[in-house]
């Protein structure tokens, strides 16, 4: 059976979409379209002053969606509500799975801070003490994990004592082909001496703060100087790739479809220490949130 | 802003949006209309027999097509604004609710 979505759903994945390629703008105007950073217990958003979740678990599992997208990408096919973080919590028992809902055209190192303070609160306002902190984060999700630790370890935070798990699933620690693409299109464009092809330059001009942080995988303030991974947490890496054989062309062209494997392992940080890495050739970028072999993986890191 | 208001305020969020693509749109599209246009004006501007006659139609045509697009970019910034004062009262309207119940 063909499932239809609702119009309210409808509306948030346009919303999701308007978000990720003006997100800054939309949010300056106080455009509604602009999706405001929630975090959601069994679907429903919780007030991070007062969280009252159904089952509140002293392990927190939060699932950080990447650029245009909904929570609703982590949901397996044809199973709403079951997700990576729903599978560690059973596995775990007394957690909680939360998905984080966020205005992902904004600068990634401003959707970080918010992250950090979320996070804060959220662990203070928690109904049982957390012991625990999971954090999944699918390609920019991943990123803003990057930047909320950093922002996190240096506001002293809580939650970053927790030394929280860092799993980036498909993340472009050193920028995605394509938006390095559309940044050099943009350029070249703008060059050209005819009108209508420097318009089109700039209409690729227009894309989100987001979308620019992606072509080089910034994740901090502009002038920070690099930053490592934050030390005492455990960070996992995992990629995917289109093709199944891993040295099909295809792959070494495209990698998962958005992000390249090397990039995804974060191969031009230096001095990155990894907990885990795992490569799954024969999955896109998209069915990285929601594929079993993931989940698989997921349980035997974090079990 | 707030996390979330109603159907009518998004519906004004997508107004607000379309509006400044009208806007903006309009004019971009201007430019890419004028300097398609300039290529055929440059060839038959090369022929001596038709020099005369396209720098005429050169003109007429331009100030016809910036007159157009000028007006529908307006109609888009009326529209915008409209859509803006519009999401403003209506967030205002829905914080004196909040604070009052």
């Amino acid at each position: 059976m063909v499932s239809v979505p609702s119009a309210g759903r409808v509306q948030q994945h346009i919303s999701a979409i308007a978000s990720g390629f003006l997100g800054d703008w939309l949010e300056h105007r106080g455009n509604a379209l602009a999706v405001p950073m929630t975090v959601f217990a069994d679907g429903e958003p919780l007030d991070l002053l007062n969280p009252r979740p159904a089952a509140p678990g002293s392990v927190l599992c939060l699932s950080i969606h990447g650029l245009m997208e909904l929570e609703s990408v982590w949901d397996f096919p044809g199973q709403p509500g079951k997700h990576y973080g729903t599978g560690l919590a059973e596995r775990l028992g007394d957690a909680s799975a939360l998905k984080l809902r966020f205005n992902s055209g904004r600068p990634i190192y401003r959707n970080g801070q918010d992250l950090a303070a979320l996070l804060e609160r959220l662990v203070s306002n928690w109904p049982v003490p957390v012991t625990r902190l999971v954090l999944i984060g699918h390609s920019m999700g991943g990123l803003l994990i990057r930047s909320a630790c950093h922002y996190g370890a240096e506001n002293d935070d809580s939650w970053v004592r927790l030394n929280p798990d860092c799993v980036y699933i498909g993340s472009p620690h050193d920028g995605s082909w394509l938006a390095v693409g559309a940044h050099k299109a943009a350029g070249w464009l703008n060059r050209v001496p005819r009108d209508y092809l420097k318009v089109v330059g700039e209409v690729i001009d227009l894309r989100s703060e987001g979308i620019r942080n992606l072509s080089r995988g910034e994740v901090f303030e502009p002038g920070t100087a690099h930053q490592p991974l934050l030390a005492g947490a455990r960070h996992y890496v995992i990629s995917g790739l289109l093709a199944r054989g891993e040295e099909h062309l295809v792959n070494a062209l495209f990698g998962d479809a958005l992000v390249h494997e090397a990039s995804a392992r974060g191969a031009r940080q230096p001095g990155w220490q990894l907990t885990g890495t795992a490569n799954f050739p024969g999955v896109d970028h998209i069915r990285l949130a929601h594929h079993s072999a993931v989940a698989r993986q997921l349980e035997e890191w974090l079990v | 802003m707030k996390p979330t208001h109603s159907n009518a305020h998004w519906w004004l969020g997508v107004a607000d949006l379309l509006a400044h693509g009208v806007q903006h749109g309009a004019v971009k599209l201007q430019r890419i209309h004028l300097s398609v246009a300039d290529e055929s004006f440059r060839v038959l501007e090369a022929i001596p027999a038709t020099r005369h006659s396209s720098r005429i139609v050169r003109v007429c045509h331009h100030e016809i097509s910036r007159l157009s697009y000028t007006g529908l970019s307006l109609a888009g910034r009326a529209a915008a604004g409209l859509a803006a004062r519009a999401a403003a009262g209506h967030v205002r309207k829905h914080d004196l609710n909040v604070n009052n119940s």
